[in-house]
């Protein structure tokens, strides 16, 4: 069951965030759907899981994206196993811990994007991305991932996925 | 985890090439899977905004009106390709001018969605590799340049826009004949860099491709000058233009297959370009 839902995750989201997305866009900024699945999982269900996950679908996500074909790949990768391990550090996974963790993910993704991107462009210009780009981008991921996270919460699922973590970290 | 984690980043910065055919390798099936559910959102995409559009705003009314622009854009580019036209015969001569500003051979295209980072100004066509769309081929509508195809899978292809900062396409100004180097600008824009000093450019000067960069033929409108740059001590002066194609309204666009017509002597040649064709 879950490899079903993974596999609709990895083939489903990047067509939806390629096409619809743009109906929920804030100021022409879309939330990163792959950034935040690959970070809930990896809050949720460990570190192996979610940089797996994190790898496929950064992979997708470059096929249709104009940059390098291993830069979405590398970063939701890391991002899904850094999630990991932030869930498995945290005593207390409340939504204001994700909300931190998320956002500070996003960031970390958004500078390794300003670095590998918008290089040699001036300073002007990198401050620019920062302030029009990386933090409402940041900001968009995480309400969603929060409001993502908040909806799995109120199910009653989180228990069950820690239990499920048992990937070592070695 | 992390060890194979490190080894995987180290094979990306050590073997750059090899893991990026690689890649490419494994990812033109995976995109075809991916095919699918894209074209099915995209036509969902599509028909909701057509039903919004459609009915709430008078479809009669609509429908004209999305006529009459289209005609407008394609009499803007035509008048532009007419001024081009009138400006190389007066330099060139009628002959050379008109060989020169023939019909490409293009693939129309329609946009079925955006990048999917929104670090880049992209789009998504429907239309790939076995359409005969490939990497470094120049996008264009009726109204002038839209940007380069920079990745191309079997039936879909990723654009950057001209509005990038990571695109560059080499512009002539229309009325000066002077060359420089076109790009996108972190605001939207697009700015026209290596203006040589001496240059006569003022604020309203079209610029138009060059023809030297692969993907583009001569004479296609890039955008109008909208702001002049000049530097106390700097070699070249710089311009910002506002480009001729609106980007939040591209619906279909058409890829250059062939920067120049392959049959030369075929019924179209040295004929001013009607309306490209349109293969679906």
């Amino acid at each position: 069951m879950k490899q079903m839902l993974y596999a609709g995750l990895v083939f489903g989201l990047v067509p939806v965030q390629t096409t619809v997305l743009h109906y929920a866009s804030i100021g022409g900024m879309r939330p990163d759907l792959c950034l935040v699945t690959a970070c809930l999982v990896g809050f949720l269900a460990g570190e192996f899981e979610g940089m797996m996950l994190g790898l496929a679908l950064g992979f997708m996500q470059d096929l249709f994206s104009a940059g390098e074909l291993w830069l979405n790949m590398v970063t939701k990768g890391s991002i899904g196993l850094l999630a990991g391990l932030a869930g498995r550090y945290l005593a207390n996974a409340t939504p204001v811990a994700m909300l931190a963790t998320m956002l500070g993910l996003s960031i970390l993704s958004g500078t390794v994007f300003l670095v590998s991107v918008r290089t040699g462009q001036g300073l002007a210009d990198a401050f620019l991305a920062v302030r029009s780009v990386m933090l409402p981008q940041a900001v968009l991921d995480a309400a969603v991932g929060v409001g993502v996270y908040w909806l799995i919460v109120s199910r009653g699922r989180p228990d069950q996925a820690t239990q499920e973590k048992t990937s070592p970290l070695w | 985890m992390l060890v194979l984690f490190a080894l995987l980043l180290s094979v990306f910065f050590v073997l750059p090439k090899q893991s990026r055919s690689l890649l490419q390798n494994i990812g033109k099936p995976l995109a075809q899977i991916v095919a699918f559910p894209l074209g099915a959102l995209a036509a969902l995409d599509r028909s909701l905004q057509e039903a919004w559009s459609g009915y709430v705003a008078l479809r009669r009314v609509y429908d004209e009106n999305r006529r009459l622009r289209r005609e407008i854009e394609f009499l803007r580019g035509q008048n532009s390709e007419l001024r081009e036209v009138a400006t190389a015969s007066q330099r060139l001569g009628a002959l050379i001018g008109f060989k020169e500003r023939t019909l490409s051979q293009t693939v129309a295209a329609q946009i079925i969605g955006r990048d999917a980072t929104n670090w880049y100004r992209g789009v998504v066509l429907n239309k790939g590799e076995r359409d005969g769309i490939r990497a470094e081929m120049g996008v264009i509508t009726l109204a002038g340049v839209v940007g380069r195809v920079v990745k191309a899978n079997a039936s879909s292809a990723v654009v950057l826009l001209v509005t990038d900062p990571n695109n560059a396409v080499t512009g002539l100004i229309q009325r000066t004949r002077d060359e420089g180097i076109v790009e996108g600008t972190a605001q939207g824009l697009a700015r026209m860099k290596y203006i040589p000093l001496l240059s006569t450019v003022r604020v309203g000067d079209t610029v138009v491709t060059s023809g030297l960069t692969g993907g583009f033929p001569r004479g296609l409108v890039i955008g109008a000058i909208t702001n002049i740059e000049k530097v106390e001590g700097d070699l070249f002066q710089s311009a910002e233009i506002v480009p001729e194609v609106d980007f939040l309204k591209l619906e279909e666009v058409l890829v250059i297959t062939a920067p120049r017509p392959l049959d030369e002597s075929g019924p179209d040649a040295g004929s001013l370009p009607a309306k490209p064709s349109k293969k679906r």
